[in-house]
């Protein structure tokens, strides 16, 4: 079947216009040309119009873009003052914006909202700083009532995460650091090849791995493994009130949610850091041995040697602590701070991500130069 | 045991405004809920239910007036609320909000092992006992995404139910559940009141329910942003002086309809 295209056609005899519709006016056309010369009509129109009657053919097929275009010509007369007279189009089509209308001056009649006197502490919204200098001190609070026995923390709940971002995590720690002492030996022999210093390669991977590479590995696959998923499970218990039911009961979340992962990944890290050395430098072992003809024995007393001051180890460990628990308690403010839809997490999730990797990298340039500033190096 | 004070009101509100920044979103709200009696909240979407709700169990501090529970005020001068008053009440969430991580009888036990001196044996007595009283019994063991929406629901009346409040809210209570269940609800809501005194501040939208579980009931209106009528609403379809609760009461607005 085929359609006629919309047109109108409009006439004006005194101050009052008529309108007549014709063609289909139905979605499958463009309305611009009907438009067009509706626009046309009253850029030239004279003597101020006051009245304008619409009137349809006779078989005339619409569908809702006549809607559309009466709900839009409608809003125009009356912001013109010209009274747009509707009573001989279909009476289904009146009515329907007639109820349209309705509703637009119910969201119209609405009061706009009355200013606070005095604003509610609890509501407003609160200072960045201030937000994390409280959850900061609610974090030692939990952590003091910890110490002293008196927590709301399940010992399971932390035994669960523990499971879940210390031994769930080796396979990726593996890898990665694998692949990490490896690429050192490999960057490194080139150069110490030029010198005749090959078997340095021992130390450069053992000393690389011990104090720097290995707690930042870990501290980043923490950030992106364990510290979005503790956003991404806090905000979503925010979003599904699950907090808020904490705290009718009275536990607090920090005690609850918190204080467990952070705990957590204070005593997992370190561990997974001191297998992180280990695997770093069986990377290097491997280059060793297989690319550049030392025997195991030859590389492995090298690294001994390089490694006699155990204070080297100990330096990355303390590191790496310090990088746990700046995943757990960013993932977890990011989670508990989240707003109130599903877009507002994605957001928390990627931004705990991304505030973990840079502060772990500037805590691990800080203490670098403290280290050196102190003489520890 | 819960005691029996019929003269003074659980819940005293007193010229509430609450405020998100600097906007209103609820003024001039005054109420009391007597013992053993159900107060519900109604009104049209956006008129403030949940955030009055959220209010009264302390997630929100209001910007002005008082709050009291028998004696004590919710909202001292401290910058906290006083964590003795909330065992006294318990709250059931429009979403139920069960801790996804916990399977529902550690949800409903949770709250027991925290604040009573219970056994373990006891414990799981009590939970057997809350769950069945909602209609659950053998879904101890299960986790709430393996509970559909509305025995969601049911397991978190459960787990408000617990520590045994003087006063239970709750919002939307029926919502999401079949009209056996909601049914059932509704006289469970009866049945506690009437056997144990406990007190009810339900929001609720189901009309059927309203009538049949208030005692009393607050209208609100997001035009006035507070109380349109506060009283018993047996008679508010018929006699209230407000075109907007008896459009409400009647499920119209008074526009057209929308016929084919």
């Amino acid at each position: 079947m085929s359609h006629r295209t919309k047109s109108l056609r409009i006439t004006q005899e005194g101050e009052v216009v008529h309108c007549i519709l014709s063609g289909d006016w139905i979605n499958e056309h463009s309305s611009s040309a009907a438009r067009q010369s509706w626009r046309e009509f009253w850029r030239n129109s004279t003597n101020s119009p006051q009245t304008c009657f619409f009137s349809m053919d006779s078989g005339l097929s619409w569908d809702s873009s006549l809607l559309v275009f009466f709900f839009d010509v409608t809003g125009e007369l009356s912001r013109k003052g010209v009274c747009a007279d509707l009573s001989r189009i279909p009476p289904k089509v009146k009515k329907l914006l007639d109820f349209i209308d309705q509703r637009r001056g119910d969201s119209l009649s609405q009061p706009s909202y009355p200013e606070a006197k005095a604003i509610a502490s609890g509501s407003g919204e609160k200072l960045f700083l201030s937000n994390i200098f409280t959850y900061w001190g609610r974090w030692l609070q939990a952590l003091a009532n910890f110490l002293i026995g008196r927590s709301f923390m399940r010992p399971r709940d932390l035994l669960n995460i523990c499971r879940d971002c210390g031994a769930s995590a080796l396979p990726i720690v593996t890898l990665i650091s694998f692949l990490t002492g490896l690429t050192m030996a490999f960057v490194g022999s080139v150069q110490l090849e030029k010198f005749n210093a090959s078997i340095y390669i021992a130390d450069l991977v053992s000393l690389a791995m011990v104090r720097e590479m290995g707690g930042l590995m870990v501290g980043i696959v923490m950030a992106g493994r364990t510290g979005a998923s503790f956003a991404a499970e806090l905000g979503s218990m925010k979003i599904r009130e699950e907090i808020d039911s904490l705290r009718t009961f009275g536990i607090p979340a920090v005690d609850f949610l918190v204080l467990p992962r952070t705990l957590a990944l204070f005593l997992m890290t370190p561990l997974l850091t001191l297998y992180a050395d280990v695997i770093g430098i069986l990377g290097g072992l491997t280059v060793g041995t297989q690319v550049m003809d030392f025997s195991s024995i030859h590389y492995w007393e090298q690294t001994e040697s390089a490694l006699t001051n155990m204070w080297e180890v100990y330096s990355g460990l303390i590191k790496s602590i310090a990088f746990g628990l700046i995943v757990g308690l960013v993932g977890c403010y990011k989670g508990l701070h989240t707003g109130s839809d599903s877009a507002a997490l994605g957001k928390s999730v990627t931004s705990s991500v991304v505030i973990s990797i840079t502060l772990i990298v500037v805590c691990d340039a800080f203490f670098e130069v403290a280290f050196s500033f102190l003489g520890y190096r | 045991m819960i005691e029996k004070v019929k003269d003074l009101p659980v819940l005293e509100v007193n010229d509430l405004q609450i405020a998100y920044g600097s906007k209103v979103v609820l003024q001039q709200v005054t109420f009391s809920v007597h013992p053993a009696t159900c107060l519900v909240v109604m009104g049209p979407s956006g008129c403030g239910k949940s955030t009055l709700l959220k209010a009264l169990i302390g997630l929100i501090r209001p910007a002005q007036g008082s709050i009291k529970y028998s004696d004590a005020e919710l909202w001292g001068t401290k910058d906290s609320i006083d964590p003795s008053l909330l065992a006294r009440f318990g709250v059931l969430f429009q979403g139920a909000a069960l801790w996804s991580s916990m399977s529902i009888f550690e949800n409903i036990a949770l709250p027991l092992e925290t604040f009573s001196s219970l056994s373990e044996q006891e414990i799981r007595e009590v939970v057997r006992y809350k769950l069945s009283l909602v209609g659950l019994h053998g879904t101890e063991d299960l986790y709430p995404s393996e509970l559909s929406g509305g025995m969601q629901k049911r397991a978190g009346l459960a787990r408000a139910l617990a520590l045994d409040p003087q006063i239970l809210f709750l919002d939307e209570p029926s919502a999401g559940l079949d009209p056996v269940n909601s049914r059932q609800l509704d006289e469970l809501i009866i049945e506690l009141k009437e056997t144990l005194g406990v007190t009810f501040l339900v929001v609720s939208h189901e009309l059927e329910s309203i009538f049949s579980i208030a005692d009393e009931a607050l209208f609100l209106s997001p035009k006035e942003k507070g109380v349109l009528q506060y009283g018993q609403p047996r008679n508010w379809l018929a006699e209230s002086p407000y075109s907007e609760i008896r459009n409400f009461l009647r499920r119209n607005e008074g526009c057209p309809t929308f016929q084919q």
